[in-house]
């Protein structure tokens, strides 16, 4: 099934910075709202890191604050509710990880199995509506239906079964948030698992059909293979994305299961650091996140190189 | 969210976090930036107050009763004056342009619209009102402060003080105004001569004056523990068999049918704790500053709480956290005993209830001691919560200027002002019906009353137009429980503190540990626990320390 090409190396470019300039220059201003809002908001707010080593006082500004050293990573460090809150990060970002990435491919899998195209828009449709909805209402439509009033537990009580205690559980916390961000991300997540299936070849799986390759055989042989580069994409990115777990979601719920199930490091930040107006220490707390990020999302990478995929970028 | 406004959540936020404070001198030793002000209690202040001058404009048909010195109940009004009398002569402006900005919660009126173009009409000045949504509020200002770009005239809700660094901006970006109103030169203005002195206080810092005070009152507390009048009294329930915790725990039991989708409680916490006699935030003991988490009848308190949950006494949407939802199923019978705000036992409440249950009429708990022994002791809180300053940059005219205009703004209920600042012009904004100044649509689309009122209002009344039941019950609730009501220790005193002891004063962890505690999630001992840390590596002895030495030592209790 493999064909052998020879492929010439392209020419390397031998035009001058400026002749490329030149050639370039429409392409290149189209390019300039982007990369303005990208240095606008993405990178000029990066100064603001500098209060991470200050006590910062917003009335005085960046510049004119006191300068601590390290002083705010030292009392990080020393706060059990810190690593509590990595560790609550961390733990359901593997839980989400483990249950939550495999649903999008199965799922883009059984759609693309689907032959009706009237039926798969159909599935789509509604796979995706839930993204739509906001964590406030999504979650709500849980309480409604899984809180201790909701109309399970008010069917249970009605028939002395018991109540089944899924809303305010701060042990099974990690299956709720994952089955919550399932119910409402995963239909969404498809689209791009979809793309990569669309990408690949039809002529190989007619020729496979035609060599006796059953439908496992299709989907292990071709399939898989054919989505590789963006799983191991998509994977990567979630790894770097490891420390990101959300906000709205358990900042929502954080009265229901309580602090020390429900803070992850963005809550940290927000409850320690800006609501009692100790920015400098919730800015450290960010940078923290940030550079394990970093260093997450480079091994990643370097993972995805190791197994002979792209990764992020073409090594 | 967090830094939302709650309304349930407001009383003790002003007092915890509190801002600045009134009193003394600098303390330029302590915390990083700019110096810090602190004090209570001085000399200085003391002479910079203004004196009060009651007003005697209208007679109120329900008349205050006093509970001791700066406590006493608002009055109340059954009817709207028919006639409303001037209070200011003249105009009070003289045709000077500013810009005012103010939170609102509710629908932002248009920008120039008929109700402003009227006010500024009476008012002599061109004011541009800025209202900003109220969600949003704490996140707007500080941008706003640290550019140094405030406007002319701005609002600045007391709970927020310490996310907003009033004590800061005192002086430096808010006018000083004590050479205007100190002592007996506030009687150029009346109207706000009719505020009483405790209000002006809540306002100041160091010792001077800076803050406007809105809705005023002798009678400041969070709230009650609210219950359905009508479906208890049906079933034979009284409020005044309601003597102790013990009864209300029973009471528990008896409401709660969870098959039957009714629970006894919603979130009663916030409202409940002081009949263990627990404080505010501080108390002295034998002279020494103690705060309330190092007392031992906040345990007591939240074992109670914690017992309430765990018998399956509360609503478990209340549980789960979503007291958003709190009024609706109060009104719907889900919920029959609520904690419940002191400024939502109103017109608006008893209008949302009766459409869910004609019936429906609400009542509050009179306070009682954790086991009906004793005398409770409820702590009021800040004289007025909502405070406008002016901009320092004002030249002293405009001050005046605007002073006037606050004194317009701060007419007496049912005035010919009051009218117009609250309901607009009658036949374009609100028609008389039954004697009740009701909205048109013009009205209901300019007209709010969160604009005008949060520059400069007068003091508090009582008065539900078309609720007239609701006025006589929450009137003679006030009356009968306004001996209980107490100064705290640190009353109406703002406090600055050094920038290192914000998260210990916050006690974010410790608040945590108690919320999780009293719904059940956490043991009393685990709430012990944190206050331990807080106490050691949380700051928390520091702060003691820093408030006992730099504030108690220095300026007393402010009682």
């Amino acid at each position: 099934m493999s064909s052998v090409t020879t492929e010439q190396p392209a020419p390397k470019n031998k035009l001058s910075l400026r002749s490329r300039l030149r050639r370039d220059r429409s392409l290149l201003l189209m390019t300039v709202p982007s990369v303005a809002l990208l240095l606008v908001f993405n990178y000029v707010p990066l100064f603001g890191l500098l209060t991470a080593f200050q006590d910062y006082n917003p009335l005085v500004g960046v510049w004119n604050s006191e300068w601590v050293g390290f002083a705010q990573f030292v009392a990080l460090f020393d706060d059990s509710l810190f690593w509590g809150s990595l560790t609550n990060t961390l733990y359901l970002s593997f839980v989400q990880l483990i249950l939550f990435f495999p649903i999008p491919i199965a799922l883009a899998l059984l759609l693309n199995s689907v032959l009706s195209e009237r039926l798969r828009n159909l599935i789509q449709s509604i796979a995706y509506l839930p993204h739509f909805f906001s964590w406030v209402l999504a979650i709500t439509i849980f309480q409604q239906m899984f809180g201790g009033a909701g109309l399970l537990n008010q069917f249970l009580r009605s028939n002395d079964i018991g109540i089944w205690d899924i809303m305010t559980n701060p042990d099974t916390f990690a299956l709720l948030i994952t089955s919550q961000a399932i119910w409402k991300e995963a239909g969404w997540s498809i689209i791009v698992f979809l793309a990569a299936l669309a990408a690949i070849n039809t002529d190989l799986y007619e020729s496979s059909a035609v060599d006796g390759a059953g439908r496992w055989r299709r989907l292990w042989h071709i399939t898989l293979p054919g989505m590789m580069g963006v799983i191991m994409l998509m994977l990567v990115l979630r790894l770097g994305n490891a420390l990101s777990v959300g906000f709205e979601q358990f900042l929502i719920q954080r009265d229901a299961v309580g602090h020390e199930a429900a803070d992850v490091l963005d809550t940290f930040a927000f409850y320690y650091g800006i609501a009692t107006n100790n920015y400098s220490y919730g800015a450290a707390a960010g940078l923290f996140k940030s550079v394990i990020s970093l260093l997450l999302i480079w091994g990643a990478n370097k993972l995805a190189h190791a197994f002979g995929e792209d990764g992020l970028y073409r090594k | 969210m967090g830094i939302e406004l709650n309304r349930r959540r407001f009383l003790s936020t002003t007092v915890s976090v509190a801002g600045l404070a009134a009193m003394g001198g600098l303390l330029s030793a302590c915390g990083g930036g700019a110096q810090q002000k602190t004090g209570a209690n001085s000399d200085a202040l003391k002479a910079a107050l203004p004196k009060y001058v009651p007003s005697s404009a209208i007679k109120a048909d329900i008349a205050s009763v006093a509970g001791g010195p700066d406590i006493l109940t608002d009055p109340g009004f059954l009817t709207y004056p028919s006639n409303p009398v001037a209070t200011v002569s003249g105009i009070p402006g003289k045709g000077g342009k500013y810009t005012a900005v103010t939170p609102l919660w509710g629908t932002i009126p248009p920008a120039d619209n008929s109700f402003y173009q009227a006010m500024n009409q009476a008012l002599g000045v061109t004011l541009d009102m800025k209202p900003a949504d109220g969600n949003n509020y704490a996140t707007i200002i500080p941008t706003m402060t640290a550019a140094k770009r405030l406007p002319d005239w701005i609002q600045l809700p007391n709970w927020w003080n310490a996310n907003f660094n009033v004590g800061e901006l005192a002086g430096s970006q808010l006018a000083d105004l004590t050479p205007y109103l100190a002592g007996d030169k506030i009687e150029k203005y009346p109207n706000l001569a009719a505020i009483p002195t405790g209000a002006w206080q809540a306002g100041a810092w160091g010792d001077k004056l800076y803050g406007i005070p809105s809705f005023s009152s002798g009678f400041v507390i969070a709230g009650g523990t609210a219950y359905r009048r009508d479906l208890l009294e049906a079933r034979g329930i009284t409020a005044d068999q309601v003597k102790s915790a013990d009864d209300l725990m029973n009471l528990g039991k008896e409401l709660t049918d969870a098959k039957g989708g009714v629970w006894a409680f919603d979130d009663v916490w916030t409202y409940m704790f002081p009949s263990w006699g627990v404080p505010l935030k501080w108390t002295v003991k034998d002279g020494k500053l103690v705060h309330k988490y190092d007392m031992p009848e906040l345990l007591d308190a939240l074992e109670w709480h914690h017992k309430l949950a765990t018998a399956g006494y509360i609503h478990p949407d209340a549980l789960a956290g979503n007291n958003a939802d709190g009024n609706v199923r109060f009104y719907a019978g889900k919920v029959l005993i609520a904690g419940g705000g002191a400024g939502g036992w109103n017109a608006s409440d008893h209008q949302s209830g009766t459409a869910a249950n004609p019936n429906y009429r609400k009542g509050f708990f009179d306070f009682f001691t954790k086991d009906g022994k004793g005398e409770p002791r409820i702590e009021v809180g800040s004289s007025s919560r909502i405070l406008s300053y002016l901009n320092s940059n004002l030249k002293p005219e405009q001050i005046e200027e605007l002073l006037a205009v606050a004194n317009y703004l701060a007419a007496p209920y049912g005035s010919k002002e009051y009218t117009l600042i609250n309901f607009g012009i009658e036949g374009v904004h609100h028609t008389m019906v039954n004697g009740v100044p009701t909205a048109t649509e013009e009205g209901k689309k300019n007209v709010q009353p969160q604009t005008f009122p949060f520059l400069a209002s007068p003091a508090s009344v009582i008065s539900n137009p078309g609720a007239d039941v609701v006025t006589n019950d929450y009137t003679a609730w006030q009356a009968a429980n306004v001996k209980h009501l107490k100064k705290p220790v640190f009353w109406n005193m703002n406090i600055s503190l050094p920038r290192s002891m914000a998260t210990a004063d916050a006690g974010q962890a410790v608040e945590d540990a108690i919320k999780d505690c009293y719904h059940g999630k956490k043991k009393v001992s685990d709430v012990k626990e944190a206050i331990n840390t807080w106490k050691s590596s949380g700051g928390g002895d520091k702060l003691v320390q820093w408030t006992d030495e730099n504030v108690l030592q220095k300026f007393g209790t402010g009682q």
